[in-house]
């Protein structure tokens, strides 16, 4: 709290260890929770139409979470299991878990897996922090070369260091997605995101809502999260 | 010349199957022919003449009896390993002359003696000889299409007498030439006989030939008829 | 002696040997064209998939069997340097680098899937691999401008001049997106293909994929016939793998195949006709020499050398027609190259071509070879009944 202040107190442009310090106040308004279970509801906007699915998801730490999809009922009873640097996806139809290339990470569903991320703090290093208004711009950029998005902007509460909003650039520097940090609320005690709207930039009139709840702690083994175990739990 | 028989024929029977008929064209047939002989195998059509002038030729096997051709039993002897025997030992002179179309005279008279690996000044010594023989020296370079029936049986005579045959086996030889023709054919075979003490056996129902052989055979439903001659020296 | 008889005996009736004479021709004749044409058929279709895909084309070590999650992680570095050693060999024309990855094509409205094949515009576009429909080549020296396939610019509704965004993961697994100039599309004659290509300048893809390796180089020769020395020669380094053109060609053998099954079934019926001809000719000729076979056999000819002669005479017949086939086919194969028989075009191309016959020594041998077979199989049975004929019966026959 003091160090905060501090922070708060000193010339508007700050340095990145200071900057790291922001990055690591930001996070803590996402998942608290080491190990947890989390309700998740999307509703993907097109336009006109729109399309909502509900999943639970499991996760341990920073890099490792299994989706349980729950609705609609065509994909009931998938999961997905997301690692560091792996993606496999199980259907109940098929008898193994298929690999999920990263190219096929592109599409559908598990592109917003990297944006919704539950730290960055881990993954991230906070290059700059520059004042703009009431909020901090944090450069962010990859720590390594295999995560989606090599460079985020990230915009968070000048004094609560809130997450507002973040871009997220790819290896040319161009911008292909927008999160904003909607809504807060409480969760395991703690005041968290609970809702996340994610842009589309290549598509304007697409958008994702992301709506978290029921945020629990739950002791998931290590076991979990190895795509042996996918489905049989 | 020697006494021992060219040709030893004891009880040969021989019958021929015509549709569910049983013909016996022979019945127990006995004949000798002596070396020199000039004889006659006379009788009606049907008689079996020509079947028992077969059997001599060892062109044809009796159904029972014994066949013995310059002293060799060729009874048992399969027909197509008697080559030897007819190339060798026998002359054929036929009703209808016979020729290869394609060969000349003189390529005519060739055909044993090429069979029997004569080397070719041989070969030409002795067909030049024969077709002189015969008459025929200056049509030797002729087709069988050019020359007359009396001539062509000149050049079948000539071929059967050019490898020098022990015997000569001459079925009907001028039944198809006109009488002044087999005239002059029979003073030929008649020559030959004399000078070359070769074998003659002719199956014919020509009074003209009849009357001019040393021996007469007579034939009838295969049957040998006592005859009306004796056997000449 | 048998050789003379046996001509002989062939010219006897001029009409029936002219009639079997000319169906071995017709058949030798059918032989020599179809086999020219087919060889000239293949040349062509070799030829121009080489002109597509290379002599040889090489790649990383390891990159046969691995199962790469990245892009070009088994793929060629140092390009630079394998290119001049390879160019440095005589029979190496030249040698083009090559990329191909996938993604998401993007027109701001809707994404696709795309496969791009990255290449370097000046080779690519000697390589006539594709059909300009509109719009211009990939221009050197930009690397961003790409070529999309008929069907793909259709569904991305873009024309030339118009920006679409490429999206793929880098070698890392990291995602990249680039925006693109569209500046023609091309077509190939394979629909499922034109759907989904695109061709960019390989400097540019590797600008999207954050690299400088390449995935592969193809090697060009002077010479077809050095593809195998070649390719045992780029072998001896250990770094990198090489395919041939052969192993790469599936289209091409599939013609072959099918070509070779089309073209072996009517020489089957080619060869069944001749057979049957000329078997018929000899039975013929036996039938009516019966009384002659009979005289032969009686005067003392062994049943090996009746056999032989009506052997002879098939096997004459055939080296006659087998010769006679030879020259009229060589004579008939210029004269339909001299002159103009248009074909009309092969699928995927517009135009057609004049009708060529290749000659090969090889065939000219195929079609003599089976002519004087052919005939003396004719002959074999035919030949074997006249000499084992029964000399009575023979004899006594009309």
């Amino acid at each position: 709290m003091k160090k905060l202040a501090l922070i708060l107190l000193l010339a508007a442009h700050v340095q990145a260890d200071d900057a790291t310090t922001l990055l690591t106040r930001s996070d803590t308004y996402r998942n608290p929770l080491a190990s947890f279970a989390i309700d998740v509801e999307l509703t993907s906007h097109d336009g006109a139409k729109a399309e909502t699915s509900k999943f639970r998801v499991y996760g341990k730490g920073s890099d490792r979470s299994v989706v349980e999809f729950l609705a609609p009922a065509a994909e009931k009873g998938r999961f997905l299991l997301m690692l560091r640097d792996a993606m496999w996806i199980y259907m109940p139809s098929a008898s193994r878990p298929i690999r999920i290339s990263p190219l096929q990470r592109l599409m559908g569903q598990a592109s917003n897996g990297d944006v919704a991320r539950t730290s960055f703090s881990v993954d991230y290093l906070a290059k700059s922090a520059i004042e703009d208004g009431g909020a901090w711009v944090l450069e962010l950029e990859a720590k390594d070369p295999s995560l989606s998005y090599k460079r985020v902007r990230l915009w968070i509460d000048r004094t609560t260091s809130e997450p507002l909003r973040a871009e997220f650039y790819v290896a040319s520097g161009k911008l292909l997605k927008r999160a904003h940090y909607r809504k807060y609320g409480v969760m395991a005690g703690r005041r968290t995101i609970t809702d996340i709207e994610i842009e589309d930039v290549l598509r304007p009139g697409r958008r994702t809502l992301m709506h978290y709840a029921n945020l629990v702690a739950r002791d998931n083994s290590d076991k979990m999260f190895t795509k042996d175990s996918l489905g049989k739990w | 010349m020697t006494t021992h028989n060219v040709v030893q024929l004891t009880a040969i029977e021989k019958a021929y199957r015509l549709g569910r008929i049983n013909v016996q064209a022979l019945s127990n047939v006995s004949l000798e022919v002596a070396g020199g002989d000039f004889i006659a195998l006379a009788g009606p059509s049907g008689s079996g003449k020509t079947t028992l002038l077969n059997l001599i030729g060892c062109i044809d096997k009796p159904d029972h009896g014994r066949v013995l051709v310059d002293g060799v039993d060729v009874t048992a002897v399969p027909l197509h390993r008697l080559a030897d025997t007819r190339r060798e030992v026998l002359g054929f002179v036929f009703q209808t002359f016979n020729l290869i179309p394609v060969l000349t005279a003189w390529e005519n008279v060739e055909v044993p003696l090429l069979m029997r690996g004569m080397p070719r000044k041989e070969r030409s010594a002795r067909v030049a000889r024969w077709l002189e023989q015969v008459g025929l020296a200056a049509q030797a370079k002729q087709r069988p299409d050019q020359l007359s029936g009396g001539q062509r049986q000149r050049v079948a005579i000539a071929r059967a007498m050019a490898g020098d045959p022990k015997l000569v086996i001459a079925d009907e030889p001028t039944a198809n030439l006109d009488s002044e023709t087999g005239t002059r054919i029979l003073d030929l075979l008649t020559d030959i006989n004399r000078t070359s003490g070769c074998t003659f056996v002719f199956s014919t129902h020509d009074p003209a030939l009849i009357a001019r052989v040393a021996r007469v055979v007579h034939i009838r439903d295969g049957r040998i008829m006592p005859s009306e001659r004796s056997i000449a020296a | 002696m048998l050789i003379k008889l046996a001509l002989r005996n062939i010219f006897r009736n001029r009409r029936r040997s002219a009639i079997t004479l000319a169906v071995i021709v017709f058949g030798a004749v059918g032989i020599i064209l179809f086999g020219g044409y087919k060889a000239v058929t293949f040349a062509g279709l070799r030829e121009s998939t080489i002109r597509r895909i290379g002599h040889v084309q090489v790649f990383g070590a390891g990159s046969a069997k691995a199962e790469s999650q990245k892009p070009l992680e088994y793929g060629l570095e140092n390009a630079a340097a394998l290119r001049q050693t390879i160019e440095r060999d005589p029979r190496v024309r030249t040698t083009a680098a090559q990329i191909t990855l996938m993604g998401l094509i993007s027109n701001g409205d809707k994404s696709e899937t795309y496969l791009a094949t990255a290449v370097e515009p000046a080779k690519d576009r000697e390589m006539r691999g594709h059909r300009l429909i509109s719009g211009t080549e990939l221009p050197d020296g930009e690397l961003d401008a790409v070529l999309l396939g008929r069907g793909l610019a259709t569904s991305m509704n873009v024309k030339p001049g118009d920006y679409v965004t490429l999206l793929t993961t880098t070698v890392t697994g990291s995602l990249n997106a680039m925006d693109a100039r569209v500046a023609g599309t091309i077509a190939t004659g394979v629909k499922e293909y034109d759907d989904r290509a695109v061709k960019m300048p390989i400097d540019g893809a590797q600008q999207l994929l954050q690299t400088h390796k390449i995935e592969k180089l193809l090697v060009f020769l002077n010479k077809t016939e050095d593809t195998a020395a070649v390719d045992e020669t780029l072998r001896k380094n250990a770094a990198i793998e090489t395919k041939s053109w052969s192993q790469l060609a599936s289209f091409y053998h599939q013609v072959v195949l099918l070509y070779n099954g089309i073209f072996g079934f009517l020489g089957l019926i080619v060869f069944g006709t001749v057979v049957f001809s000329v078997a018929n000719t000899i039975v013929m000729s036996i039938f009516e020499r019966t009384r002659e076979i009979g005289t032969l056999l009686a005067i003392g000819t062994t049943r090996g050398r009746v056999w032989r002669m009506f052997f002879l005479e098939g096997l004459l017949i055939g080296v006659i027609g087998g010769i006679i086939g030879i020259v009229a086919g060589v004579s008939l194969a210029q004269l339909i190259n001299s002159g103009n028989v248009m074909l009309p075009p092969p699928p995927g191309y517009t135009t057609g071509y004049r009708l060529q016959i290749l000659m090969q020594t090889q065939v000219l041998m195929t079609a003599f070879t089976i002519a004087v077979m052919t005939s003396t199989l004719s002959a074999i049975l035919p030949a074997l009944k006249a000499s084992r004929m029964k000399i009575v019966d023979a004899l006594g026959h009309i």
